[in-house]
């Protein structure tokens, strides 16, 4: 016998019946059905199964966020570097950057844990793998600077109130780990904003540095100017060597987990294809309103794509199913109005520069409505049959 | 010829197609009727152990009609009538009496010259098909429960392709019947006016002549060919609701009847292994698995239709309605980092294994591949649904015991296919749910 699975069924008794360590059982059922597959045996027509489960579909989704993570870490040290006025080689740019990376996904993934544990146990169910996926997002939509309380706070009210007290996985209607960063958004707007990216731990006057979207031109001038004035050209703005949240800076490697969640089936694709029509066009009917000169009104459809959250958010936070519509149609206009929301919420609302976090939350909403529409309106066409 | 067009359905290339060649099985020692194939049946039985049968015996009727009887396909006596859980009938076991080179004794039922099958009262031949054992090939939507005969359906559905992607093919079945078909048809036509007859488009090519008769060809992937998919694409208003489907073999049959008096006993069956061609093998009604299927080690299930077939125990006997035995591996190991393998040969309707890239057929076990989760609403059971349901919905509908809502979907055009169990990533029992729904919901109208 595999030596793995006799360590496994060895300490079985400790977890299971009347075992000492019962409360842990949910880790110890997780632990061991990562290593050895469960594939019991159907008991219910079909008895033929796909592979696909989703251990498989949400590691999928892990993977298509690696390259951002790892581009993430990478660039938080760059900044660092760039705020320290020093330049960093990429080796240590890495391994700054994981220094400010790897606590923030350490203690959203125990804290994290911690929850799904407790509440794995209390309603007697295993562990669900899409806690993984959040484990992972929710680090990746925050500033390299927060502080680590927060992160702990922030995940909490995310995996409680977002997901856990509507009954678990499945039935949350906001996506747990943007509610997490929407609690720490307004509780704590300080360290949120981009504009207070202070890498200099121990400096007393740290150095800030503005992201795009908060940035404004003054009268007469262009916002592209602006925007090339203060270090933000459309090509920096696509590769992500900006400050910024830690996943949402280089759009080009959101535009690749994006491909590769399309390609394999993953994410819906009329999500994320809704979503960026929805940007281009709404951002091209602001540009044609005349007198915006100065705002992010005429940046256009280019610099409103690669700006900002708007990409990571469109391709792995808009597409967590559960929060999404479950409808082909309704996955289009939830795309389409996100893309448009964002936009809207950008140029108009001069509170929040960013509205992509706030047009997902808002359409998640909506999402279970659309669904409605359209399963009536389905129903409504078929021959009855009664 | 019209083509049916469905979009959805079962595309992956599967091992294991059985060969054209035709065996003749010899004559085994018990064959049986099953009652575990019969949907809604409440059977009475009508025959003791030790009693003596022949063949055209009825051995059980319905109580809900007991005009509908089910017959002894062989001459000998009955062994023993086996009882499951809650005494319910599971088949009754005839030992077939040695009888050399004597021909099958049997019941003389009244002959129909085939000139009279156009003029002679209706209700006289729903009489003869219901005393030779036979009626009940008459399915009737939306629960392809026994068909009334007191409805007049507005169309009757002929599907030359049976349950499993591996059914027999029609062109076997046919071999030498095709005279009978044609009256089968002239049956069919003093029920109804409109006379479907579906085949695969695959199927076609070894039809010849035959093809004049076909109405609708459908795409060659399951379940297109399932009567219940033909009728939700076909129907056009309410008054199609309650049409009859029947199988092709099953047609034939019926013409056998009623032309030469005699219950017809020989069946076509294919028995279908991973990477093996298995012939088409020509037995008696109601053999027994283990003579068709061969020895097996308990690495092996059996169904009778990888999809929407049941579990079939060794031991027993083929029922009436099935014609195919797939023979499935069970992989008792669970596999070390099962969910990360690349998968070369793994089958499933993602591209989230490698097998996506190639074209090679694929082997399906009889495992789960993981265990059951709350459904995240990815819509896998949608994209594959062949009737345009959203089978997500529908079970939540049906669990918070919305019955309404669940029928308004379109519960009872489910055409119970079983993809959207297959395909779904959190391994919820849909299929059982929606099936199990549409029965309380017909057994509630009774």
């Amino acid at each position: 016998m595999n030596p793995l699975k006799k360590i496994i069924e060895s300490s079985e008794k400790h977890f299971t019946g009347s075992g000492k360590l019962k409360g842990l059982e949910p880790i110890f059922d997780a632990i061991k059905t990562v290593i050895f597959h469960p594939s019991p045996k159907n008991k219910q027509i079909p008895f033929v199964r796909d592979n696909l489960d989703l251990k498989r579909f949400m590691t999928f989704v892990l993977i298509s966020l690696l390259p951002v993570l790892i581009f993430g870490i990478y660039n938080t040290g760059l900044q660092s570097g760039i705020a320290h006025g020093e330049s960093y080689t990429i080796i240590q740019a890495f391994l700054k950057g994981s220094g400010y990376v790897l606590p923030i996904i350490i203690v959203t993934y125990v804290v994290g844990l911690f929850w799904e544990i407790l509440f794995a146990s209390l309603r007697k169910h295993k562990i669900s793998e899409g806690f993984l996926v959040t484990g992972l997002l929710f680090p990746l939509t925050l500033p390299a600077t927060i502080p680590l309380w927060q992160v702990a706070l922030g995940i909490s009210f995310g995996v409680v109130i977002g997901k856990e007290v509507f009954g678990g996985t499945g039935r949350n209607i906001l996506n747990p780990a943007l509610t997490g960063r929407a609690f720490l958004f307004f509780s704590y707007p300080a360290s949120m904003t981009g504009d207070v990216w202070v890498a200099a731990n121990n400096a007393v006057d740290g150095i800030s540095a503005a992201t795009a979207l908060s940035v404004m031109a003054p009268e007469g001038e262009s916002i592209t100017t602006a925007l090339f004035n203060s270090g933000f050209n459309l090509s920096n703005l696509f590769f992500g060597f900006i400050p910024g949240s830690i996943g949402e800076t280089s759009a080009l490697f959101c535009i690749l987990g994006a491909a590769f969640l399309i390609i394999t089936k993953i994410a819906n694709f009329r999500i994320i294809i809704g979503g960026i029509v929805g940007l281009i066009v709404t951002s091209i009917i602001f540009k044609l309103i005349p007198n915006g000169g100065n705002s992010w009104m005429d940046a256009g459809p280019l610099y409103h794509l690669c700006a900002g959250g708007f990409l990571f958010g469109i391709s792995f936070m808009a597409t967590d199913p559960v929060s999404a519509p479950g409808t082909n149609p309704g996955r289009w206009i939830f795309g389409l109005l996100i893309g448009f929301l964002t936009v809207t919420i950008r140029v108009a609302n001069p509170a929040f520069v960013e509205g992509t976090m706030l047009a997902i939350l808002f359409m998640n909403v909506f999402a279970p409505l659309l669904d409605h529409i359209i399963i009536k309106n389905r129903a409504s066409k078929r021959i009855p049959n009664v | 010829m019209e083509n049916i067009e469905i979009v959805k359905g079962f595309k992956t290339p599967i091992s294991g197609r059985p060969d054209l060649s035709v065996i003749q099985m010899p004559e085994p020692k018990t064959i049986a009727v099953s009652a575990l194939d019969i949907p809604y049946l409440r059977p009475k039985v009508i025959v003791k152990v030790n009693d003596s049968v022949k063949t055209g015996t009825p051995l059980f009727c319905d109580k809900r009609n007991k005009c509908i009887s089910y017959v002894s396909p062989g001459t000998g006596r009955v062994k023993q009538i086996v009882f499951g859980a809650r005494r319910r009938l599971q088949e009754i076991v005839i030992t077939l009496d040695k009888h050399g080179d004597k021909i099958d004794d049997f019941i003389q039922f009244e002959i129909l010259p085939p000139g009279d099958i156009e003029n002679v009262p209706i209700s006289k031949i729903i009489n003869l098909l219901q005393q030779g054992g036979l009626w009940q090939c008459l399915r009737e939507f939306p629960s392809k429960d026994t068909a009334d005969e007191n409805n007049t359906p507005s169309m009757i559905i002929v599907s030359l392709n049976g349950n499993d992607p591996f059914s027999p093919h029609p062109a076997v079945v046919l071999e030498n019947d095709i005279p009978f078909f044609e009256c089968g048809l002239k049956i069919l036509n003093r029920f109804s006016n409109r006379i479907i007859v579906t085949s695969r488009q695959g199927s076609l090519k070894r039809l010849g002549g035959f093809k004049d008769h076909i109405t609708h060809t459908v795409p060659d992937f399951y379940p297109s060919w399932d009567p219940a998919v033909v009728h939700y694409k076909l129907k056009k208003s309410v008054e199609d609701n309650g049409s009859w489907c029947i199988a092709a073999e099953h047609l034939i049959l019926l013409a056998k009847l009623l032309l030469k008096g005699r219950y017809p006993t020989k069946r076509v069956i294919t028995v279908t292994r991973e990477n093996d061609q298995k012939p088409h093998i020509i037995a008696r009604q109601g053999s027994p698995v283990k003579d068709l299927a061969g020895e097996l080690n308990p690495n092996y299930i059996i169904l009778t239709g990888r999809f929407n077939g049941r579990l079939v125990n060794p031991g027993s006997h083929l029922g009436f309605f099935e014609n195919t035995l797939n023979i499935i591996r069970d992989n008792k190991e669970d596999e070390l980092f099962g969910f990360i393998q690349p998968g070369l040969s793994k089958a499933s309707v993602s591209r989230t294994f490698l097998s996506c890239l190639t074209k090679t057929p694929k082997d399906l076990d009889a495992n789960s591949h993981g265990e059951e989760r709350a459904c995240i609403n990815c819509g896998y059971c949608t994209n594959i649904c062949p009737v345009d349901l959203a089978p997500n919905f529908i079970m939540k509908a049906l669990l918070s015991d919305d019955i309404e809502d669940a029928l308004n979907y379109g519960l009872l055009d489910c055409s119970r296919c079983g993809l959207c169990s297959y395909t779904c990533p959190s391994k919820i029992e849909l299929t059982k749910i929606l099936s199990d729904g549409m029965d309380t919901h017909y057994k509630d109208k009774e």
